[in-house]
């Protein structure tokens, strides 16, 4: 409801608003039919109050309907009938009440509104503030080996080998390509929750994507054998292609970075049912059991245990993927192969009824 | 002496022109640089050079309205360099008029290529002039015949629909250059179609599926992500 423009909203409230008096006015009219008493009118109006300022926005509402209840029942069901009177012994006192009440029930529920936003948004910013944490803590190691390598050829050029100083300089070339997918990866945090942690997705068809991520990978690490596998069916696939493509190669380069001794990946697209499934598995050393239940988090309730290398550190990648594809409406999944290595998948949902051939 | 071509590097970050100036002195190329939008304009009317590497973020103006600036009055190549994340610039500069773009971070080999492409381009005297002289256009096994309008592989037809042969003819006449999606769909099923790109989309998947051997890891026709396709040229 909260991307409906504001006038639509108001409107809405509004004709809820004015539904649940008329249903307590006819639920009183009906009772009054068996009844001539009139004790449960005003908490039928007490309860139609609640409700209003339940399902409506803000404040207004409620309170309208409280003032509008009061006014309703005096002049409907109170003698004389069909006029106002508020000089009837003890009336004046039992509307009142009834006013109170309602006003205090209205801005309760108010109350408790806002605090569950504040506690969605808290949670959200206690995520992407440990995100950051981790993230600029893992950011140092590289940045501290940079700086230590250039400097050292800088002060030593003229008594360091070509030798030394080319292998001091492809360090700092793979330490600069690591910050690229660091800070590749915040960019896709930050895509993400910029507009209201909504997604602008559009249909592509998945196995472009796969080709993209594929052919960038190969040519950072043409050692390793890809082998890529669609279906004939075309998949048209609703996502941003930009964040899918970063879980794409976040995996491909997990595999080849903390695989152990990878040499062949396998790369499988696939339909399972209504959804999209990419596969990607490799013939390395598999995932420590330890770790694989929380793998998609590592990154995040793991930040306080050093106990390894910060930069063998595949958490925050892969809780990255699972970020996104959990935006997009999927899942993921890791699991070891009995062959050996490991293989994630990630399923995204297709959007049904276009995945058929169009001939332009 | 050989002649060498000039190119005007336009870019605020002295780190980033320097590296770009090293790379391309090494490769025989000229480099004139400019800091700011209106150096970059001075520069261009008064050395005249042969290609322009332009950053979009400049401090003093935006660096597309340079781009309109000179394609107001020249043709000469533009290789714009951008943000990974903004597709949307990307779009936005290549149809106002830039030759090629470039993501930061970018490597050398890749610098090159792309000003040998553009510089390539606008010396040929037709959009491709292989294609005005014998009314084909190769490129490794894959033969696209212009007067006869069908796609060879290996001297197979592989009998593509007549959309499919439009698509991949443009492509072929402009390879090397991404092609937005805009500009396929308009120039395909007119002006007045959608900016719906499934349908492309779609009939790209299809082409592959006739001329590439895997498709999910093409040889003749890349995907730009959130920009475009682009054909793959002859390196002669």
């Amino acid at each position: 409801m909260k991307t409906k423009p504001k006038h639509l909203r108001h409107f809405y409230d509004f004709l809820l608003t004015v539904a649940i008096l008329a249903i307590a006015t006819i639920l009183c009219t009906l009772l009054r039919r068996l009844d001539d008493g009139s004790g449960y009118v005003n908490l039928i109006f007490v309860l139609a109050v609640a409700c209003i300022s339940r399902w409506t926005e803000g404040f207004f509402w409620g309170t309208f309907s409280s003032v509008s209840a009061v006014l309703f029942v005096n002049f409907v069901f109170t003698y004389p009938y069909w006029a106002f009177n508020f000089t009837i012994t003890g009336y004046p006192l039992t509307f009142l009440a009834m006013l109170t009440v309602s006003i205090m029930i209205s801005a309760m529920n108010t109350q408790i509104k806002k605090q569950e936003k504040l506690r969605l948004e808290t949670e959200k910013e206690a995520v992407r503030a440990n995100l950051l944490r981790a993230m600029s803590h893992d950011i140092r190691t590289p940045l501290t080996s940079i700086v230590g390598n250039t400097a050292a050829i800088l002060d030593n050029e003229d008594s360091f080998s070509p030798e030394q100083k080319r292998r001091l300089l492809e360090d700092v070339n793979e330490d600069a390509q690591w910050l690229i997918r660091m800070v590749e990866n915040l960019l896709s945090i930050t895509r993400m929750s910029g507009g209201q942690a909504k997604i602008e997705k559009e249909c592509e068809a998945a196995e472009e994507i796969v080709a993209v991520s594929v052919s960038k990978f190969t040519k950072r690490f043409p050692n390793i054998q890809v082998t890529v596998e669609v279906p004939d069916e075309v998949l048209m696939v609703p996502m941003d292609a930009t964040l899918i493509r970063q879980v794409m190669m976040n995996l491909l380069e997990n595999a080849a970075i903390h695989g152990g001794n990878v040499t062949q990946i396998r790369f499988q697209l696939s339909r399972e049912g209504s959804s999209a499934c990419f596969a990607i598995s490799d013939n390395g050393i598999g995932i420590p059991k330890e770790k694989l239940p929380t793998i998609f988090d590592g990154g995040l309730s793991g930040v306080s245990h050093n106990n390894f290398d910060m930069k063998k550190n595949m958490g925050i990648g892969l809780s990255v993927c699972y970020t996104i594809v959990k935006a997009h409406g999927g899942t993921m999944t890791a699991e070891n192969l009995e062959s050996g290595g490991a293989c994630f998948r990630f399923y995204l949902p297709l959007e049904e009824g276009i995945n058929s051939e169009i001939e332009g | 002496m050989k002649l060498k071509d000039k190119v005007l590097v336009v870019e605020d970050e002295q780190n980033i022109s320097n590296f770009i100036s090293t790379v391309l002195t090494a490769n025989d190329f000229d480099v004139l640089m400019a800091q700011t939008g209106a150096e970059a304009i001075s520069m261009i009317t008064s050395h005249c050079p042969d290609l322009i590497i332009l950053d979009l973020g400049l401090p003093d103006m935006d660096g597309m309205n340079i781009l309109k600036e000179v394609r107001s009055w020249s043709n000469l190549p533009i290789i714009v360099v951008s943000a990974r994340t903004h597709e949307s610039d990307k779009v936005t500069a290549l149809d106002f008029g830039a030759d090629d773009y470039i993501e930061k971070p970018f490597g050398t080999s890749e610098l090159l290529a792309r000003i040998r492409t553009a510089i390539r381009h606008t010396r040929t005297p037709l959009d491709n002039g292989e294609i005005a002289q014998s009314g084909k256009f190769t490129v490794r096994a894959l033969t696209i015949d212009y007067d006869k309008h069908h796609v060879l592989v290996d001297g197979q037809d592989v009998h593509l629909t007549l959309n499919e042969f439009k698509i991949v003819a443009l492509l072929g006449k402009y390879a090397g250059k991404v092609l937005t999606y805009d500009y396929l769909i308009k120039q395909i099923w007119g002006p007045k179609a959608k900016a719906d790109n499934q349908i492309l989309r779609v009939n790209m998947a299809n082409i592959r599926r006739k001329i590439e051997k895997n498709p999910a890891s093409p040889e003749y026709i890349f995907t730009e992500i959130g920009v475009g396709y682009r054909m793959l040229e002859n390196e002669a």
